[in-house]
């Protein structure tokens, strides 16, 4: 199979090779003045620790362990993300918590220790589709880094409170009593 | 001033020759150094970039990256310095020497400022003085030096792509030389001398009365083969990373390789100061027909700083050039314009212009 290159004809100004260069330096230069008078914000390259990218929607980051607004674990520890994980990272352990003192009583079941391995996460996603209740999400955060491999071992608290800064929420370091069941055991 | 004026009598000569090298010489140094971060920054932009900005004094100071000189020369300077087993040692740590002095050497004889009387004597500000005898033709002939750099280094490596990459260049810069001096002769014929104060006197203060304007296609030949002689890029084929990984530098390290980059830098430095005391009046300030010493000085610097930012500028604008093309433009195109340059000018001159 043959290409038939086109020669291209150069014009008797072209052909003098000055005249292109110093069009072409005409660009270059424009360039130049047009990114020196730039301000850094507006620059295509993002100044990394300053400036970060705002990372679209379906962006699949650090995990989050969603809560309800009482601030109870919304995860009833069923398993299925842990099953879904194509990587074997989360490891659940659960533990069964009723208040029967409390006027309406309930029984439920919740993770006692919901462990991510973020060392082995893929950051695929399955966790996420797999929840029957939108306990489990992957979020915008992309700076998962540690000194040490003790610490990208992300506990029930770690993943309670990833995004906890970014939505203006409180810290929560144990689970809280739920006000309201969230069904009702009938008697 | 008085003081000053004073003082400059009662200094040996001997002193205010050192004085003029340390500043000559730490002058083109730190401005090659400096250079070396214009070329990243300025390269960095021109791509729409940002370029080395990083780099801060004490981790606090950052001035706009300038810092990133002291830190890659720290780094260089503290790197493991490494010699090839079958390299010719004796050669192979002379080489970086052979192609640092000569890219200096060359800035001795071209005056940066106006001379100046002072106390019956006059004062020249150059480090060699005018009518010295070698002029114009001293900065030419330690240009062909600076082939020995490249060819020394690619020698002694003794490794085939710097042998490859040392032999290109010192091909290219040997024919390339032959059109340059061509376009510097016609120069000194018009001139009516070689010296360099000559040429600048003899261009005058009006940028139309320059060397540009009058030999306007000398100019261009001569610019050109500055950029084979400094072996940047559209021409820099002692390096070639796809063909012959790094040319002649590809086995120098630490301080050496730095020793090598800063040749070039200086290399561009004299070749700038060239263009602009040949082809742009030296240190004539436009339109002002005695200029006080310092704005000579000025005007000099600014005009050297100027070409060299354009060494940078058509670096990033022009693509390379392949070996055959190089040679035939060397040959063919050239060495008959300045040919033709020349014999026109020697037509004009037996006219009586």
């Amino acid at each position: 199979m043959g290409v038939v290159v086109k020669k291209v004809e150069l014009s008797w100004l072209d052909s003098t090779y000055v005249w292109p260069v110093l069009k072409g330096m005409a660009i270059t230069f424009e360039h130049f003045i047009k990114q020196l008078f730039t301000p850094t914000s507006k620059r295509y390259t993002i100044q990394y620790p300053e400036m970060k990218k705002e990372m679209p929607e379906g962006y699949r980051g650090l995990h989050e362990l969603k809560r309800f607004e009482d601030g109870a674990i919304k995860c009833v520890a069923c398993f299925m993300c842990q099953e879904a994980c194509p990587a074997r990272c989360i490891s659940i352990e659960a533990e069964e918590f009723s208040d029967l003192n409390i006027t309406q009583g309930f029984e439920e079941k919740r993770p006692a220790q919901f462990k991510i391995d973020m060392l082995r996460c893929i950051y695929c996603g399955m966790c996420e589709e797999a929840c029957p209740k939108d306990a489990i999400w992957l979020r915008k955060d992309y700076e998962v880094a540690a000194y040490d491999r003790l610490s990208m071992q992300y506990g029930k608290w770690d993943l309670m409170n990833t995004y906890s800064k970014v939505d203006g929420k409180d810290r929560i370091t144990q689970d809280t009593t739920p006000t309201v069941p969230r069904r009702t055991i009938v008697m | 001033m008085d003081k000053l004026a004073s003082l400059l009598h009662t200094t040996p000569a001997i002193v205010w020759m050192a004085l003029k090298i340390v500043i000559v010489f730490g002058g083109v140094m730190s401005l090659a150094a400096i250079f070396t971060w214009v070329e990243r920054r300025g390269s960095a932009m021109i791509q729409d970039r940002i370029g080395p900005n990083r780099a801060a004094l004490f981790g606090k100071i950052r001035i706009i990256g300038l810092a990133q000189i002291l830190a890659d020369g720290i780094k260089m300077f503290f790197k493991e310095d490494l010699i090839p087993t079958d390299a010719n040692r004796r050669l192979f740590w002379l080489a970086p020497f052979l192609a640092f002095v000569p890219a200096l050497l060359g800035f001795a004889v071209i005056p940066f400022g106006k001379s100046f009387m002072s106390g019956g004597h006059t004062y020249h500000l150059s480090v060699l003085d005018p009518g010295n005898g070698m002029g114009m033709l001293y900065p030419l002939a330690i240009g062909g030096m600076a082939v020995y750099g490249v060819l020394v280094a690619a020698w002694s490596s003794n490794n085939k792509w710097s042998i490859l990459g040392g032999m290109r260049a010192s091909a290219a810069m040997v024919s390339y030389e032959i059109g340059m001096s061509l376009a510097v002769v016609a120069i000194f014929m018009t001139a009516g001398g070689y010296d360099p104060s000559e040429i600048i006197t003899a261009q005058g203060h009006l940028p139309w009365t320059w060397n540009v304007v009058r030999q306007p296609l000398g100019f261009i030949v001569f610019f050109t083969c500055m950029f084979a002689e400094t072996n940047r890029l559209p021409f820099d084929f002692a390096e070639g990373e796809s063909e012959i990984v790094a040319g002649f530098n590809t086995e120098f390290g630490s301080m050496k390789f730095s020793l090598m980059a800063l040749a070039e830098y200086s290399h561009m430095m004299t070749a700038s100061a060239l263009i602009a005391t040949l082809y742009f009046g030296g240190w004539q300030v436009p339109f002002v027909k005695d200029p006080s010493v310092m704005l000579s000085v000025a005007c000099f610097v600014l005009k050297l700083v100027f070409f060299a930012w354009v060494f940078v500028w058509i670096r990033w604008t022009v693509p390379r050039f392949r070996y055959d093309q190089l040679m035939r433009l060397g040959w063919k195109r050239m060495l008959p314009l300045s040919m033709v340059n020349l014999v026109f000018h020697a037509w004009r001159m037996s006219q009586g212009h």
